[in-house]
């Protein structure tokens, strides 16, 4: 047998297709997958939310109760809790047992959790200086409770949270693990929204106490705090905050509403903690 | 703020892995044509029953050769996209496809003045998860007396 030498031409053992094409050609194969669920589970949430019942809910409220276990501040949980139910007595909003909760922050933020659990950071309360203040922004927790913003707010992974309850029951480690994941997320509601809590939480405050003083009082605080111009608020998840205090304002003028006294209110639980 | 640095920090290695890496590549496909063409007239073979009738052998002796070669960032992240998706990591082709070329002509190279070498086996090995890999190639040299 005689050996002739070959020359390698075609180099079978290589693809022909070359790195950079196969880079992009990923890229856009996950980047796509990853639009598809993204849109698939906004299509979901925007169904699911609205049709959730009360009694669902109020399940799904027990897989975020690690996060209103803890009672740091009793006697100012019972304060809140009072104005709380003053506000209660003169709605008409969905059954649950709406309770407030205070957890050591230093954000200024209170937030609507499904079943009627308000929890309010202790930075916020420290802010308030009148019983109407913190009136109207429990108030406009409950506007979002009412128009039932909060559901919605937890975002897609609400879709998740759903589907993990129903088929694996809220008891179950994967429910609360999703539930984790979104107590910790930021809730996100639209300008508009927050609008129409701003505008309910007025109307509450003023059915409850015939007084609409202390109203704006709370933005107009975060106003004097606020150095981003009105033209970032386009995207932003809340609404400007002097076109809150105007809309109030507003509001105030067009019913006539009387604005009476402010009832001051202090915390001295809080006032211990530096 | 540091989220952004950090994926500004991983567009930059991905660039430079991919042009420098394809600028490697590129020169080394080139060496290693023109070593093959010097030592395409030693046959490898991978058998035993290739002598030449009548031939006298004067020697017989082990050959090797062997090569450690890396991939570039670039093809690194590809592959690890590839492994998401499933299918053929063909990033890791040139690589390899050089590894075994270079480990073959290393041993060649080893065996210059040989007439045959058999039995030649190529076989690969991982250095370390960054694609590194070890090709060794190695086989009976043989010569026949002149």
């Amino acid at each position: 047998m005689k050996f002739i030498p070959k020359e390698i031409r075609e180099n079978v053992n290589v693809s022909k297709v070359p790195a950079g094409r196969e880079f992009l050609r990923l890229i856009a194969e996950i980047l796509g997958a990853i639009l598809i669920v993204y849109l698939a589970l906004g299509f979901a949430l925007d169904y699911i939310a609205p049709r959730i019942s009360t009694d669902m809910e109020a399940a799904i409220g027990r897989i975020f109760s690690a996060k209103f276990a803890d009672n740091k501040y009793p006697k100012t949980e019972e304060q809140v809790q009072g104005i709380l139910n003053e506000l209660l007595k003169r709605s008409s909003l969905p059954k649950f047992d709406y309770a407030a909760h205070i957890t050591p922050s230093k954000e200024i933020n209170a937030l609507a959790f499904p079943a009627g659990n308000i929890i309010v950071y202790s930075a916020l309360l420290k802010e308030v200086k009148s019983r109407n203040e913190l009136a109207m922004v429990l108030a406009h927790e409950l506007g979002h409770f009412a128009h039932r913003d909060h559901l919605r707010g937890l975002g897609r992974g609400f879709v998740l949270l759903v589907l993990s309850s129903v088929t694996l029951g809220t008891d179950s480690t994967v429910s609360k693990f999703i539930g984790n994941i979104l107590s910790g997320a930021e809730m996100k509601f639209s300008q508009a929204q927050e609008k129409a809590a701003d505008t309910y939480a007025l109307g509450l405050l003023y059915k409850t106490y015939n007084n609409a003083a202390g109203a704006a009082d709370f933005y107009q605080k975060m106003a004097a705090k606020e150095k981003i111009p009105r033209i970032f608020y386009f995207f932003a998840t809340h609404p400007y905050i002097k076109d809150r205090i105007e809309l109030i304002n507003g509001i105030i003028k067009e019913k006539g509403y009387a604005v009476g006294f402010l009832t001051p209110i202090d915390f001295p639980e809080l006032a211990k903690d530096k | 703020m540091r989220d952004l640095f950090d994926l500004i920090y991983f567009c930059a290695m991905v660039a430079i892995g991919y042009f420098v890496g394809t600028q490697v590549e590129k020169k080394h496909y080139q060496e290693i044509i023109a070593r093959e063409a010097d030592t395409m007239k030693l046959p490898a073979v991978t058998g035993q029953d290739y002598l030449e009738d009548n031939a006298q052998i004067t020697e017989a002796r082990m050959v090797y050769g062997s090569v450690v070669i890396s991939t570039d960032y670039f093809r690194l992240i590809v592959a690890g996209l590839r492994n998401l998706l499933g299918g053929e990591v063909s990033a890791y082709e040139t690589l390899l496809d050089r590894g075994r070329r270079e480990a073959v002509l290393r041993m060649k190279e080893n065996a210059i003045g040989a007439d045959i070498i058999l039995n030649m086996r190529i076989e690969s090995c991982q250095i370390s998860q960054m694609g590194t890999v070890e090709v060794f190639a190695y086989g009976t040299a043989v010569y026949y007396k002149k």
